[in-house]
């Protein structure tokens, strides 16, 4: 079996000829190449030459497109800061006053950068991996993009107070992750993942939710391929019900204190489940506590035939030793599921 | 009504995202008991119960912004109220609080704002993006106790050495204490000492506790 069929098995629930996983090595590729996480997240070539170093070692099942949602932020006009041996953030929101709504555009797929970066990134991956491997393309979510233009809070207030103004910055980001999703399927990703740490019940009320959801189900049924769910670094379980019912969701990651028990009970036992090592604390396990770690999430999903090992929360650190992310990638493949 | 029923009624307007529903209950309350009255036995013990809730993940983040609108609203009407313009309650100290320059990320900040502000602090708000020499400058002005900046990242963390090179320029060492919040703090605790900073809280509602700790150092 390759990576593409081992994971197409555990979609439909066959056995695979061992257990499939992935890990979120995006910025880690820089660590391996000693690359300069300034010119790494805007050349597709550098990205492209730590995600082969990270794949050549580790051989993940699930490859994964730039992991830098605020580059999305970034095209549509936010202010980005490019970190040291960090993934980009948001500097500077590009709505810091209501009065600039109007001024809001989706993106320019040809003139941003940022989207540049992220569409040749997934060309260089599909074009060498897409027959054997799965590629995952990470994408802001619909309801989270505004997040990103106008910082948490504003948008916390413009969803308790200004509906209109809602539904005013949801129609330039949902047409936009409409076309974006369908761009990265089109160019190879397998499917779209899709965080949700605003759309979380760590941001936002039930009620608010409730809200969004229609926006979801809009833009879902307009995905021309599968998607999951990511709990981002927040809690997915509180409304994983409802995110599980939106058209072509396939599968969720869960947060790593997260209970896959719990999932199951929610979601039922087709769905695929994601996680749960905390993919963001990487550098601070030792080698025998990242093994025992790997190895009781594996022995928990030992019969769980949709199960997917996966490392949750944010990107593996620039400086975690390589020694650490190896034992957890012998641990799986010593493990006998089968 | 007793007291946990005014409570449990306001918990359940603020969830329903009811904010002018929530400022009326409060006022009307505060017609027939005092403000002092709603304020000390309904609006501050639920300020302080839901921000534990939140920080045990067990409230949104909504919840929190919507019951601090509520606050934010009601402390002004009760500040022009005769009762509170008659016997102020007495402030604790002059807090200068702001985000670094460079730094757009107000949402910690506004939170210290209003649990510092409900546990007697006299706090002077200056917003986002707030250069050191403004922080410093507002201090001298209000004789403040000290100054509160926050970061979120680590580039902008960094412009708050400013602030501490802008206090001990004018002499205020040992008279105004320097604190320092943020994201970037919880995850690189030594970053606090790196920058010059007095002392640190994990949250904001830890914060007031901060700020009487650096008070008595004061």
């Amino acid at each position: 079996m390759n990576s593409l069929e081992r994971i197409m098995a555990t979609i439909t629930g066959e056995d695979a000829d061992y257990q499939p996983f992935t890990l979120l090595l995006s910025l880690f590729g820089a660590s391996l190449i000693k690359a300069d996480t300034h010119e790494y997240y805007r050349n597709p070539n550098l990205w492209f030459e730590g995600q082969k170093a990270a794949i050549d070692i580790f051989d993940p099942d699930i490859l994964i497109t730039p992991f830098s949602i605020t580059l999305e932020g970034e095209a549509f006009g936010s202010e980005l800061v490019l970190l040291n041996k960090y993934a980009p953030n948001i500097k500077k929101p590009f709505i810091t006053d209501l009065t600039q709504f109007d001024q809001l555009q989706a993106p320019d797929f040809d003139k941003s950068e940022a989207i540049q970066f992220l569409l040749k990134a997934t060309d260089l991956i599909a074009e060498k991996y897409k027959e054997t491997k799965a590629i995952a393309a990470p994408i802001a979510s619909p309801c989270d993009t505004p997040a990103l233009l106008m910082g948490v809070e504003m948008w916390i207030d413009t969803l308790l107070f200004n509906p209109k103004k809602v539904e005013l910055i949801l129609k330039k980001t949902t047409e936009h992750f409409v076309r974006f999703g369908n761009e990265y399927l089109a160019r190879g990703a397998s499917f779209l993942v899709i965080p949700v740490d605003i759309t979380s019940a760590a941001i936002i009320s039930e009620k608010i939710f409730k809200q969004l959801l229609p926006y979801f189900e809009n833009t879902f049924n307009q995905i021309k391929g599968p998607i999951v769910i990511h709990s981002g670094g927040t809690k997915i379980l509180p409304f994983l019900d409802r995110f599980a019912k939106l058209p072509n969701v396939i599968g969720c990651v869960l947060e790593h204190t997260e209970k896959f028990e719990t999932a199951r009970q929610i979601v039922g036992d087709k769905m695929v489940l994601m996680g749960n090592i905390d993919g963001s604390n990487f550098n601070k396990f030792s080698i025998e506590k990242i093994k025992e770690k790997t190895l009781e999430i594996l022995n928990n999903r030992k019969n769980d035939k949709h199960f997917i090992f996966a490392s949750s929360n944010a990107d593996i650190p620039y400086d975690t030793p390589f020694e650490t992310i190896q034992a957890v990638v012998d641990t799986i493949r010593n493990f006998k599921k089968y | 009504m007793d007291t946990e029923e005014k409570k449990s009624l306001l918990a359940d307007t603020i969830n329903e995202g009811e904010k002018d529903k929530a400022v009326k209950l409060l006022s009307d309350w505060a017609s027939q008991f005092g403000y002092k009255e709603t304020i000390f036995t309904v609006l501050e013990p639920l300020l302080i119960e839901w921000g534990k809730l939140w920080m045990q993940g067990k409230l949104s983040l909504a919840h929190g912004y919507l019951s601090g609108k509520v606050a934010e609203e009601f402390y002004l009407i009760a500040s022009q109220s005769k009762e509170f313009l008659s016997s102020k309650k007495r402030s604790k100290g002059t807090i200068i609080l702001g985000n670094i320059e460079d730094d757009f990320h107000p949402l910690g900040r506004r939170l210290v704002n209003i649990f510092s502000n409900a546990a007697g602090w006299n706090i002077i708000d200056l917003g986002n993006d707030v250069p050191a020499e403004l922080f410093v400058e507002k201090a001298i002005e209000n004789k403040a106790d000290i100054i509160a900046v926050s970061a979120m990242m680590f580039t902008t963390a960094k412009n708050i050495i400013k602030v501490r090179n802008e206090i001990d320029k004018n002499g205020l060492t040992d008279k105004v204490k320097l604190a320092v919040g943020g994201a970037v703090f919880k995850l690189r605790p030594e970053l606090v000492a790196e920058i010059g900073g007095d002392a640190t809280a994990d949250n904001a509602i830890d914060a007031p506790a901060l700020f009487d700790s650096l008070l008595k150092k004061n």
